[in-house]
Parts: C-alpha cells; structure tokens; sequence
C-alpha cells in the first residue's frame, strides 16, 4: 500500500500521536501547577492532531486559562478544518470536495435526523438525570408510541398524522409512569436489595416484554402512516429536502424547546431538576421524590413515544425498530454528558451529522454506508478518551 | 395487591396472552414467536411418528414475515400428508425451529433438532448466512437438508451429499435480470444490497453477469440490512450524470421499502430516465403502504404467475388465504414443496435411514406447488471436473421460474402487475411499461 508523503509528514509534525501526548501530558501538567485540568485533556489533544508541537509548546509555557469556551471550540474547529483539508487534498475528486450542493444536502439531512435522535435521546436522558437508571426499554416505547400513532390514525382516517402524536405521547406516559409506580418506585423506597441490578433487568424485561406483546398483536408486517403532507420534495436553489422528515424534525425541535421551558420556567421543571441534583435537599423544601421520579419516567417515555409518532409517517415501522433507535440513545446521551438535555440534543445533532456526512463522503461508496454507525462511534470513542464526562457532563 | 411488584408481571402477561388469543388467524400464528422449539419432545419408545425438522427466522433481526408463512406452509404440507395416511404407515411430525435469522441460532437449533428431537430431514430457512451454518450441522451428523428460500451460491457449493435446494441460486437470478435489461439494450446500474451473504452474493453475481452483457455496474453499495435512512447514499446517485439506466435492490424487509419509498421521494427511480428495479418484498401486500408512490417499480417473483397455478398452487393458496387474506409468496410455496419433497423420498427409500433417503432425494421428480422438481447433478451424475458447469448447480433444482413483473396502477395487487419477462409469459405484450404511461 502506497502512503501519501502528505500523511508521513502529517504525522511527524502533527497527527494522533502529537494527540496522544497533548492529551496525555496537558493534564498532568495542569494538574502539577495547581490549575483547572478538566478541559486540558481535549484542548491538549486537539492542539496536538492540529499543529502538534507549534501549539502544544506555548500551552506548555504559558498554560492559560482553558476554561474559556473559545479554546475548547477553537481548537474543535480547527481539527475539523484540518481534517477537512487533509481529506480534501488526498480525494480531490470526491463529491464532498467538488459538489458543494452534495455537501448543503448532507449536512441538511443529518441535522434533519439529528433532531429527531436528540428526541429520543433527550427522553433518556432525563430519567437518567432524575433517577440515576439507565432505561433500557426507551427504544421499545419509541417503537410503541409509533404503533399507537398508526393505530389511531387508522381509527380517524382524514385527520392529520400530527394529530397523533399528542395521542401517542399520552399513551406512553401511562404506561411509563404505571410502570415507574409499580416496578420502580419499590427499589427507590430501599425494598430490592441490589437496586443497580434490578433496574437493569426491569427495564430489559420490560422491554422484551413490549416488543413481543406488540408483535403478537400487530404481527411481523411493516406498517406505516400516511405522510404528514404530499409533497415529496422541496429544492431550495441547490438543497434537496424530503418535507416529511422536516417536518418530524421540526417537531423534535419544538418539543426539546416546551421540554426545556418546562424544567427551567415552570415549579414542576425545577422540582425536577431539584430532585436530580439532590433528593434529600429536595424534600427538605418539600418536594416529593417519588413522585418526581413517577413523572421523569413518564416523561421520558413521553418523549420516546411522541418521537415515535413523528417518524412513523417517514419511515416503515416494523416491533423491532426500537432497538436500533435505542443503542443510538445510549451513545448520544454519553457523547452530550450523562443526564444532560443540551448535551443530548447537541449529541444527537452531532451523531445525525456525522453519520450523513461519514456515509456520503467515504471514498467508497459501498463500504461509505455500511460503515455509516461506526462513524458515530469513532466520534464517540474519541469523546470516551478525550472527555470522559461527555460534552456537558457533570463532574463527578 | 398490585403494590407487590411480584404479581404485577404475571397480570400483565396474562393479559397479554388474552389481547393475543382475540386477535384473527395471523396472530395466532405470532404467538409462538419467543418459544424456540415449538413442540413437546416424546419418549423414544413413543415416537411411532416421523419427525421432520423446520427451521427459519420467527423472530428479528430474521425475515419475521418470510418465516412465519413458511412455518404455516409447512405445517399444512405435514397436514395433507398425513390426511394422505401419513408415510411408511406413520404419522408426519413437524419440529419447527426459530433461527432469528442469525447463524449461531442456525447451528444451535440444527444441533438441537438433530441431536434432541431425533429429526430425519431438515427443511426451510429463508437466510443464506444461517442455512450455511445450518447444512454445517447436517454434514457433521449426515441429515439431509432441502433449502427451501436461501439464494446464496454458496450453499450448494459445499458439495455436500446432505444439501440439496429449490430455490434458485443468486446467479439464476443475477442471469434473467442480465438478459432482460440487455435486451431493453441499457447500459448502466447502480446496484444497493444488504450486506449480508445474500446480498454480497447477489451483488457478486450481479456484477458477473450484467458486465458480460454489456451493462456496466457504476457503484455497488452495500447498507446494514436495518438500515431506514438511505439520504446520505442515494445524494451519491442523484449526484451521478449522466443518471444510471436501472437501480436495483437486493434488499429485504421494511429496509427495502425505506429504500424504494426515498427513492421515489428524491426522484431517481422510477422514472423516465431510470429503471426501478425493487426487491421480491415489493409483492408483499404491505409494500404499497409503505411506499405509496412506488407504481412502475419491477420486481423479480420466483414461480409461476397466478394464471399458471397448478392445482397443488391453488390448493396451497387458498388454504393460505384463509389464513393471511392474501395470495402466498414463493417463501410460502417452496416451504410447503420442501416438505413434500422429503416425505416423497423417504415414501420411496422405504426407511428413514440418512443415507438411503439421500439417495432418493436424489431421484426426485415430483410436480408441487412451484412445478416438478429434479435435480440434475448428483452422485449418479456428478458435475463435469473441466468447470463447464458452475459449482452452485450440485443438487440445484434447475428449473425455478424467474419472472419479472411491474406495477402500472397504484396500490396493485401484486397478481395483476404485468409479466414482462421472460417473453413466454408475458401478459402485456411488452418487456418494459415506460414510466407514466399504460399498457
């Protein structure tokens, strides 16, 4: 195999090992002098696969303050730049490099759907925040809220599929809070002896529990739901949209935002928030946990299934399709910092975006989209060694 | 009560299985899907019947759909059967095991319906990845296996004196749709298929083929076969220019119906331009609402059309529209021969004895549902060692008809989309209905 001079000299003078040291030393470095080391460890290793020892040297000498949000982005945007260029210089044939309305049409799809997975994610992730249990049915109420949407859909045959979405939302917060109430709340009261273990398997079971309940009633057979308008196109100048799945992502950005009006405007959000910080102090000023942690979960779940009902219109909907959507949660809400909303909604953008762009510029398109979750995974590999916390994670 | 989470499950799934048991004849048929070995396993001095293992995919990430009609096939083949008196004075036992689709499930349960349930024949499967682990099995113990959906090349391949197949091999395939869209004389495709040993084969043998005539493969793409956003690949083909003569899916399941339906949404295919070319899941009655704009799409169907049933055809289809309220795919219709397949030879070996009833699968020549099977190359013929005749073509049923059909109104069913090819069965008079216009 021929290697580019271009890549040798990359990685002498800058590159992944210039990363690893950034990364490695920076902190350490921090650390000895007393400083705040948290972000040290990106910045370190972005500075390094950048300019390598050009940056890493006046951070070594001077080490300013990294708190300011202008070195984590800097350095961020310079190493997408970079890399860019790099790719750029090695494919210049490449759609990404000579078609900038391929480009527009990726990045515009991948923000689509990034919405729509922040949506599911930003359901987990709130549970997560408020009880501490990682949900491992979130998918299977993705997969349900759709199903109930169809389904009711199929009841009022001229009304808009929009209209199912608050019907499906309902739906899923039931049984999500019915849920929490009866299976969840006995561990948060101290009766189950191993509480870690047992949240993981009620979800699990509950999960296996709805997929194959819905299968044995719906059947196998792939289902969808009438689309939300007819229009099957939309070309702006050189964008191409599919106007349904604008519409879905419209929604998921409208209901991140009530979500987000909700738990900072609203003595219900704060409670909540209250509660995720610290339950004790919670119900000292006369919060009840239990009840906060019933309405997380119905939320969440809320949230899954509302996802659910916005997409059934866009794409076929078969019992299994939570499963997918849900391993893609459990990635985001890690890349954006567990427990955090703008974290998951900025980690569903991220992954939506990286996973359009991975598949549509790979050099070659059959491995391009084949390969299309493991570029949201290397993202989230280099998230896991470089911010442990996620992007905004609380520090523990 | 209800505070006590320990009864709150039990109720639950009580309740469950009641919802289950109201629900109509397709249901019933779902119930079984969690259950891995659906039938009680009997003392040997009990077993006065003859036991045939069944295997395909009952749950996901498998071809649920595919599987459960072959398990309902199947079943009613073992039916008539033994309302014909059974073989060799005793009673047929279907023992269906459900293999996910995965290939580590093919070995366990092949393992365990050899080994446990004392099968003399396995049958079905509609996953090439899993019948290759599947006849891996049967070869260890010396079970004969007749594959009744799994199209990869390499399952008869092997060689192995335990494999035979009915359904056509990926090659097959790949040649009738060479010669088909060679003779509409187009020159370019663009190929999307799922990768898996199905789709990789297909893809293989596709490439083969339609180079050879002329047709010059611009990109294969190969997609997770849960994929349901295809917007990133498909922008690559929209990019192309000039647009390729013909997209082809080898897809299966609710991610070709994602394929189709963008397809059409970004405008590539169908179109005047461009030759939609879906896969044989496009017959299934629920593609039309998944993809409500997909008139003009072609698909490949493995048979003979509705016009030519035979009275075994008919007989299977009507039983199975009792059941499912619509005409049984070729999945459904080679499951049902391969069972018959095998309980004509052990019928005619006269014992249930590995070895003798290879060698009567090997005489086979019965008519069923998809026409009278044969297969030429066998011990007493085996294939020609100069390479004249592909490898696949051991214990190959030879003759499967290979149809494509296209639809020319929306929400079709499938029965009355156009045959356009091969010319022999043409119901239109045409091998191509342009996109827009009418027979």
């Amino acid at each position: 195999m021929n290697i580019h001079p271009v890549i040798i000299i990359w990685f002498l003078c800058a590159g992944p090992a210039w990363a690893a040291l950034g990364a490695w030393g920076l902190p350490r470095l921090y650390r000895r002098k007393g400083l705040e080391d948290a972000p040290a460890r990106f910045i370190g290793g972005m500075a390094g696969l950048t300019l390598g020892p050009l940056l890493l040297a006046p951070l070594w000498h001077f080490t300013p303050d990294l708190r300011r949000w202008y070195w984590s982005g800097g350095t961020g945007v310079l190493a997408a730049v970079e890399l860019y260029g790099l790719f750029a210089f090695l494919n210049p044939n490449n759609l990404c490099v000579t078609n900038f309305g391929y480009v527009t049409d990726q990045v515009a799809n991948g923000l689509t759907i990034g919405f729509i997975y922040a949506l599911i994610a930003i359901g987990l992730t709130l549970i997560y925040s408020v009880q501490g249990v990682v949900s491992f049915a979130h998918g299977q109420f993705y997969m349900l809220g759709g199903y109930v949407s169809y389904y009711f859909l199929q009841l009022f045959m001229h009304v808009n599929p929009i209209v199912g979405i608050p019907v499906a939302g309902l739906a899923t917060m039931i049984i999500g809070s019915a849920f929490e109430r009866f299976f969840l709340r006995p561990m948060h009261q101290g009766q189950i002896e191993r509480p870690g273990e047992y949240a993981i398997l009620i979800t699990f079971g509950l999960g296996f529990f709805l997929e194959y309940t819905v299968l044995a009633i719906v059947g196998p057979f792939s289902q969808k739901a009438p689309a939300f308008t007819d229009a099957r196109v939309l070309t702006l100048g050189a964008l191409t949209l599919l106007p349904n799945r604008l519409v879905a992502g419209a929604i998921g950005i409208l209901l991140t935002l009530a979500l987000l009006y909700l738990l900072h405007r609203t003595w219900l959000g704060k409670a909540l928030r209250a509660v995720s910080m610290d339950k004790q102090a919670a119900a000292v000023v006369g919060i009840n946990p239990l009840t906060m942690n019933t309405l997380s979960f119905g939320i969440g779940t809320m949230l899954a299934g509302m996802a659910g009902a916005a997409l059934i219109p866009v794409f076929t909907w078969v019992p299994w399709v939570g499963g997918p959507a849900a391993v893609r949660s459990f990635v985001i809400i890690v890349l954006g910092g567990m427990g955090s909303v703008p974290g998951a909604f900025l980690g569903g953008l991220i992954i939506g975006l990286v996973e359009a762009l991975g598949a549509g510029c790979y050099p070659d398109p059959s491995k391009g989209a084949a390969y299309k979750t493991a570029f949201g995974l290397i993202i989230f590999a280099a998230m896991l060694l470089l911010r442990p916390n996620g992007l905004f994670g609380r520090d523990t | 009560m209800l505070r006590n989470p320990r009864f709150v499950f039990p109720i639950l799934a009580i309740l469950a299985l009641v919802l289950t048991a109201c629900q109509p004849q397709v249901v019933t048929q779902t119930v079984e899907v969690p259950v891995i070995i659906t039938a009680t396993p009997q003392p040997a001095a009990e077993a006065e019947t003859i036991r045939i293992g069944g295997v395909g995919p009952l749950s996901s990430p498998g071809y649920v759909v595919g599987g459960i009609a072959m398990q309902y096939t199947m079943n009613l083949a073992v039916k008539d059967i033994n309302a014909k008196g059974g073989i060799l004075g005793k009673q047929v036992e279907l023992i269906f095991g459900d293999t996910e689709g995965l290939p580590e499930r093919g070995t366990a349960v092949a393992e365990r319906l050899i080994n446990n349930e004392k099968v003399v024949a396995i049958v079905g499967e509609a996953h090439s990845a899993v019948g290759l682990a599947e006849l891996e099995v049967a070869h260890k113990y010396g079970i004969p296996v007749v594959f009744a959906e799994t199209w990869s090349d390499a399952i008869t391949e092997t060689g192995y004196p335990e494999v035979f197949r009915i359904a056509p091999a990926s090659t097959m395939n790949s040649r009738a749709s060479a010669e088909w869209l060679s003779a509409l004389g187009k020159k370019t495709m663009v190929l999307i298929a799922e990768n898996t040993d199905y789709g990789t084969g297909q893809a293989t043998s596709d490439k083969k083929f339609h180079e050879e005539l002329g047709i010059k493969i611009l990109d294969t793409i190969f997609v997770e076969p849960n994929t349901t956003d295809f917007q990133p690949i498909l922008a690559r083909i929209k990019a192309m220019d000039p647009a390729p003569d013909v997209i082809r899916v080898a897809i299966t399941g609710a991610a070709s119906y994602n394929l189709e339906q963008q397809m059409v949404d970004l405008g590539l295919a169908p179109t005047e331009k461009t030759i939609g070319a879906a896969s044989t899941d496009a017959m299934a009655p629920e593609f039309w609402k998944s993809v409500p704009n997909g008139n003009y799409y072609v698909f490949s169907y493995i048979g003979l059309p509705p016009s030519l049933y035979n009275d075994t055809t008919k007989h299977v289809a009507e039983e199975y529209k009792k059941a499912f309220n619509t005409e049984p795919a070729s999945d459904a219709l080679e499951a049902y021969d391969s069972v018959w397949i095998v309980a004509d030879a052990i019928k005619r070996a006269g014992t249930t004895e590995s070895k003798a009833v290879i060698a009567a699968l090997e005489e086979t020549d019965i008519t069923l549902a998809q026409g009278r099977y044969w297969f030429k190359y066998t011990s007493k013929n085996p294939l020609p060692t100069d390479g004249s005749v592909a490898a696949y073509m051991w214990h190959q049923w030879p003759d499967p008809a290979i149809l494509f059909m296209q639809y020319f109104e929306p929400n079709q069913a499938w029965q009355d989309a156009a045959v356009i090819w091969p010319p022999a069965y043409q119901t239109k008079g045409t091998s191509y209905i342009p996109f827009g216009t009418k027979p």
